[in-house]
């Protein structure tokens, strides 16, 4: 950096993100919460630690392979050319953004003063990968192996969810010109895959025991400590909103980004490097969280756990389209996500017997489904890209906005990349008999031991005192 | 190890250097290597712990209220 007006781009930048991620760490510490409240007092110790060590697992794998994986595959590979080497191949060149750059063995993923915003860029990114994990976390609690979720974590957190990032969130991915995919905030990218792969895998992995009656009636086991997990989703909240943050470019220039002769256009942009502003963006996510809240309160008749899951869902539902959106048009949509989310949790429930302990698949993966089918609708005609405007599957340019490359967006997210790999990974655990813990361990607890001996130290220091 | 000796040397280059860390330039790939050892020897590790701990516990057949016999009263 040679002169100051480039010096204070960069590094407003690199501050920029580098918040962001703060602010997102707060969703990780609200999971935890949400999932140690929700969960039996005798399982509560492991419920937290299963949480917390996806945050290494993801990390670890995030570095050695998973922002490769970003960069390398918006292609598909093979599905449409990429607008930088007019190659299909996986992006391995020379060419800027290319995932040669983010090699874990390369100079770049490293101090570099040459480079202020990979790390803070990648570090944005690991936070919604921790986030995919946790969702399917919530899921699972009280029955399954840390060894298993940590596995299921890795797989969704540092593969799966990518490739869905490098396909319809990516400004070169194929999803954009084939299908016109637009989800600027993510409510099929992280939360649809999300919700998908925690259904797969319950599918797999059954009930807790005493979850469903003898006839098949299903009993509520509600959460143990409402105010954890009424304090957790709160810190979710906060922490989705520096998400938002996080998924725009806080100053860019379009005019020469389009190849706009002679146009400087200094905005805020979302993923997709389209304009937005974090004004726009901060009304809509309020007004989505508020349509959210009224329409669970509503619904869930003033049921705490379900009210404050449905402000989450009310975000999520309107995400897809909350860069463009009208405020109101979002908090309807987030109303009516909420609406579909609560049916269909208990439908499925009852219907299938899946076990879904906090409402996780129908607050991530339901509302973030239909968030996206709506955007299709209310944004249609839209301009997926600005870097040009063309025709469905045509493949070369980009796509408009449009239901139906909405819809088949919102299967491949929660079906294809979300659903298949993780029922395909939950049954080859289950096969090796690594999935679940036995039965009689579910039933003592997996805290007893621990349990057990902190009465035993507790004995020892009361009677040191007498 | 030492990539950067004297900051105004580094700094005052035709070509400024922007890898600084130790070992920049010779040391990355050793060091992927070695961190993807630590990591799955971590899950090694750790499957087996749990594994046995799980065992250990199945086989005491503990019922479903006897963990509140563990809860501390002070």
């Amino acid at each position: 950096m040679t002169d100051q007006l480039g010096a204070l781009t960069t590094i407003f930048t690199e501050f920029y993100y580098w918040v962001t991620v703060v602010l997102m760490f707060l969703i990780h510490v609200g999971f935890c919460m949400y999932e140690v409240g929700a969960s039996r007092y005798k399982h509560h110790q492991h419920t937290l630690m299963k949480n917390t060590m996806l945050i290494p697992l993801v990390t670890v794998t995030w570095f050695f392979f998973g922002w490769w994986i970003y960069w390398a595959f918006p292609t598909g590979p093979g599905i449409a050319p990429s607008i930088m080497n007019e190659s299909a191949a996986l992006i391995t060149d020379e060419s800027t953004f290319s995932a040669k750059w983010y090699m874990p063995n390369t100079e770049f993923m490293a101090v570099n003063l040459g480079d202020h915003i990979s790390g803070v860029f990648w570090a944005a990114f690991l936070l919604f990968s921790w986030t995919a994990a946790s969702i399917v976390s919530g899921a699972i609690i009280e029955r399954i192996t840390t060894f298993a979720f940590g596995i299921l974590a890795i797989a969704i957190g540092s593969c799966f969810w990518v490739i869905d990032a490098a396909w319809g969130w990516h400004f070169d991915g194929w999803m954009l010109k084939i299908l016109g995919y637009h989800d600027a905030y993510a409510s099929g990218v992280i939360h649809a895959i999300a919700g998908g792969f925690a259904l797969g895998v319950l599918m797999v992995l059954g009930p807790r025991i005493g979850k469903f009656s003898s006839s098949g009636e299903p009993r509520n086991i509600g959460p143990r400590n409402p105010w954890l997990v009424t304090v957790g989703l709160f810190l979710i909240y906060t922490g989705f909103w520096g998400f938002y943050a996080a998924c725009n470019i806080p100053i860019f220039d379009l005019g020469p980004e389009y190849g706009m002769e002679g146009v400087t256009y200094w905005t805020a942009t979302n993923i997709y490097v389209t304009p937005t502003t974090l004004s726009g963006i901060t009304f809509n996510f309020l007004m989505s969280l508020s349509g959210g809240l009224l329409a669970g309160y509503w619904i869930a008749k003033g049921d705490p756990f379900w009210t404050y899951s449905s402000g989450l869902a009310g975000v999520i539902c309107a995400s897809a389209g909350n860069d463009l959106y009208h405020p109101i048009q979002a908090m309807i949509i987030g109303m009516i996500g909420v609406v579909i989310a609560y049916k269909l949790h208990y439908w499925v429930e009852r219907k299938f017997k899946i076990d879904d302990a906090v409402g996780a698949v129908a607050v991530h993966g339901y509302a973030g489904f239909v968030g996206l089918v709506i955007c299709g609708f209310v944004l249609n005609g839209y301009p997926s890209s600005g870097y040009s405007v063309g025709a469905m599957w045509d493949g070369s340019t980009y796509a408009t906005i449009n239901p139906l490359g909405q819809f088949l967006g919102a299967i491949i997210m929660f079906v294809v990349l979300g659903l298949i790999p993780g029922y395909v990974i939950a049954k080859i655990l289950n096969g090796m008999g690594k999935l679940r813990i036995p039965r009689d361990v579910e039933i003592a607890g997996l805290d007893y031991e621990m349990m057990e001996s902190a009465k035993s130290d507790e004995k020892a220091v009361s009677s040191a005192t007498r | 190890m030492a990539t950067v000796t004297n900051w105004i040397d580094h700094l005052s280059a035709k070509e400024v250097v922007g890898a600084v860390y130790p070992g920049a330039g010779s040391s990355e790939t050793l060091l992927v290597i070695l961190g993807i050892v630590l990591w799955l020897g971590w899950h090694v590790l750790t499957a087996k712990s749990e594994s046995e701990e799980l065992s250990r516990l199945a086989r005491k057949k503990h019922g479903a209220n006897d963990h509140k016999s563990n809860i501390t009263d002070w």
